[in-house]
């Protein structure tokens, strides 16, 4: 009863990462968290295809998830090369940008308008007479992110 | 619909809901809210199905499905994607320790290895070479949250209701799976030379496989250098024609 009861808890384990991989699959828009989670839902199914080889005591579970490693390692390799070349063209990871690629009779992608993020506290700047011209604020600090 | 499926049900539109709050949605508020729910959408699914034997054993399992699952809801709803990468690490930590808890030793030091190692080494290579300046717009938001934290949920509710069918037909009605006292068989999974064995069936029965995966990472090897030097060779063209472009001018100055 044991060996049901670790089966139908690894099932249900794989079915949710499965699910949050979908979920992030569907949703995300920069196109490397995109792929991440394509290899979550793979891992998903690790999960199910192991507990599926101990339960029915076969190796053939285990051999289906070592070869799932290895074409996920192709995979990630031609995703990455091609992610780098659309990097190269239009500069960000975005992946409406290639909205272009859609079928002919479909809409094209229009960007909503969004608030833009407010920053926590405002660099408190010298307060200095009006003399001469103003002078370039370092690049370096106008561009401060406290996160990444 | 018996009781555990009305649960099910529920945890799945918990899921849905706390999911659409977790994904990034161009600041909004509710994470914590999310948070909640999704945990409580994820206990409510795994409360469906058999206690394992002994609370050590149950606590180890809930422990390693923590740390994968909470990882990979962070890896989806952090807006940042370096975050994501370094919680997908995580999550597949947690795996290794799953496949581990099932005797797959080999598995799992496999998945450290090449996913941890190198798959992810890779993905966070590439994100440091082309990160933009600033918290980029894409990243902030989600296409269509609630559509996509619904089918999600929908999904792993849907696999879930049919496991706990497929695995219990009496009590749940389903279509039923043929189950034995299997005690002694699981010795040979679970032997203790186990990495000798699936060498041995890695290289017997599945020989040809592991042949083919052999081209397959070739091809794979091949095709990812054909398509980054055929991206510098189109680089270097325009910069000669760049050349050209500049001494065109000079060639046909008219003489003074």
């Amino acid at each position: 009863m044991s060996e049901l009861a670790l089966l139908e808890n690894y099932l249900i384990v794989g079915a949710m990462l499965f699910g949050i991989g979908l979920i992030g699959f569907l949703a995300r828009r920069n196109m490397i968290v995109m792929f991440l989670c394509a290899e979550m839902m793979l891992q998903g199914v690790s999960v199910s295809l192991v507990a599926w080889g101990r339960f029915h005591n076969d190796f053939g579970g285990q051999m289906l998830v070592l070869f799932m490693i290895a074409v996920a390692a192709c995979e990630a390799a031609v995703a990455l090369a091609l992610i780098l070349v659309l990097f190269q063209k239009t500069k960000n990871l975005d992946v409406a940008a290639w909205h272009s690629l859609r079928e002919a009779n479909l809409p094209g992608f229009q960007e909503e308008r969004l608030p833009e993020p407010e920053c926590e506290e405002p660099p408190a700047w010298p307060h200095l007479p009006p003399a001469g011209v103003q002078p370039p604020l370092p690049q370096q600090e106008t561009e401060y992110r406290r996160d990444v | 619909m018996t009781d555990p499926q009305r649960y099910s049900a529920l945890a799945t539109i918990l899921a849905a809901a706390g999911m659409w709050l977790l994904l990034p949605r161009a600041g909004a508020r509710g994470k914590a809210v999310g948070a909640v729910l999704v945990a409580a959408a994820g206990g409510l699914l795994l409360s469906q199905v058999p206690a394992l034997n002994g609370w050590t054993a149950q606590g180890t399992f809930y422990l390693l499905v923590v740390v994968t699952l909470g990882s990979a809801v962070a890896t989806v709803s952090l807006a940042s994607p370096v975050y994501s990468a370094i919680w997908f690490g995580m999550s597949l930590a947690g795996t290794a320790g799953l496949f581990l808890y099932q005797g797959a030793e080999f598995l799992a030091a496999a998945t450290i290895v090449v996913y941890a190692g190198a798959i992810l080494v890779t993905f966070l290579f590439v994100l440091m070479l082309a990160q933009p300046r600033g918290r980029a717009r894409y990243d902030r938001v989600s296409w269509e949250a609630l559509v996509s934290a619904a089918t999600g949920a929908v999904m792993s509710g849907v696999l879930a209701i049919a496991v706990v069918a497929a695995l219990h037909p009496r009590t749940q009605g389903g279509p039923g799976l043929q189950t034995t006292e299997r005690a002694e068989l699981v010795q040979h999974v679970l032997a203790e030379d186990h990495v000798a064995q699936i060498g041995r069936e890695l290289y017997g029965r599945h020989l040809l496989a592991v042949e083919v995966a052999g081209v397959l990472l070739l091809a794979a090897l091949v095709g990812t250098a054909a398509i980054v030097s055929s991206r510098a060779e189109s680089g270097r063209r325009t910069a000669a024609e760049e050349i050209r472009g500049v001494s065109e001018p000079l060639s046909s100055r008219p003489r003074a």
